[in-house]
């Protein structure tokens, strides 16, 4: 390996170091100096991690009083509903008992003719 | 005592720009790709700069962090063959008029495109032996591969490279020929 030969030496002034691209120093730098500027808790090992962690308890909460928003709703609701029925079964008993009494007094009326 | 790097860190990049800019740029094939990785790395060497203990120990670390992310920046991406062709080409400025000692810029520019049609294992093995004269050892290592497959990795890249080579290069070395 250690010897050359010429396709070897013509492969290695192919690969020669070719020039960086101006300016990409100052950008590393610019972007070193911006890093260091950065809010200090930003800096803080695991900072994006914990901020995707805060992320996610927050939408949790969010979801979850959403979520108990639309329960007590629907309780709510449903505790209507079961009054409304209720009512509905009271009026029909009432409507029911005075029919019963219309009856029988047509049915008095009916025998008392008959005698 | 471990050297503080902090106060070399414009040296170390001035220093050592274009070796991490061509790494990439070779194994990638995309200009802009490599500067963004050049510039990642160096970013990432600021914030290592407590564990380099050497000048030495600063290019190793520099060359090893740059092929690994170049490595996930080919696989993220999937660069294909003819693409690197064109970046290298068009993209970017200086080709290789400036290769000295009697290879022809045209040659050399040819050889390195058949670079960016190898295998991925290969390439890098290439790479680091003939752009940065790195022995198989010290490549094995940088990789973190077994040494044999390095050198396996360098014969079968440089026989499928001369075999790549040698179609198009004995057309173009005849077309200089009759030039002449």
């Amino acid at each position: 390996m250690n010897e050359l030969d010429e396709f070897e030496r013509e492969l290695q002034q192919a690969l020669e170091r070719r020039p960086a691209p101006p300016g990409l120093k100052r950008r590393i730098l610019e972007r070193r100096a911006a890093r260091r500027t950065r809010p200090v808790w930003l800096g803080f090992p695991h900072a994006a991690m914990w901020m995707r962690v805060a992320a996610t308890l927050l939408i949790v909460a969010i979801l979850g009083g959403v979520g108990m928003e639309w329960r007590a709703k629907k309780t709510e609701e449903r505790r209507r509903g079961e009054a409304a029925r209720q009512q509905v079964l009271t009026a029909l008993r009432i409507t029911g008992h005075a029919l019963d009494k219309v009856q029988t007094r047509l049915a008095e009326h009916d025998r008392d003719s008959g005698e | 005592m471990a050297h503080d790097w902090q106060q070399d860190f414009e040296r170390l990049v001035d220093e050592h720009q274009s070796m991490i800019y061509s790494l990439a740029l070779r194994m990638t094939g995309d200009r802009g790709l490599a500067e963004e990785i050049a510039q990642d790395v160096f970013l990432e060497l600021d914030k290592n700069l407590g564990k380099i203990e050497s000048a030495e120990h600063a290019c190793w670390w520099l060359r090893r962090v740059t092929m690994s992310r170049a490595t996930d920046a080919l696989r993220r991406r999937r660069v294909r063959g003819m693409d690197l062709w064109v970046a290298l080409e068009d993209e970017h400025g200086a080709p290789a008029e400036e290769n000295t000692a009697g290879v022809s810029a045209a040659l050399g520019a040819r050889l390195e495109y058949l670079m960016t049609t190898l295998p991925e294992a290969q390439r890098s093995a290439l790479i680091l032996r003939y752009q940065e004269d790195m022995m198989p050892e010290e490549i094995a290592a940088m990789l973190e591969a077994p040494l044999a497959t390095v050198k396996s990795n360098l014969q079968r890249g440089l026989k499928l490279l001369r075999a790549k080579a040698t179609s198009q290069l004995r057309e173009f070395i005849r077309g200089v020929k009759t030039d002449a």
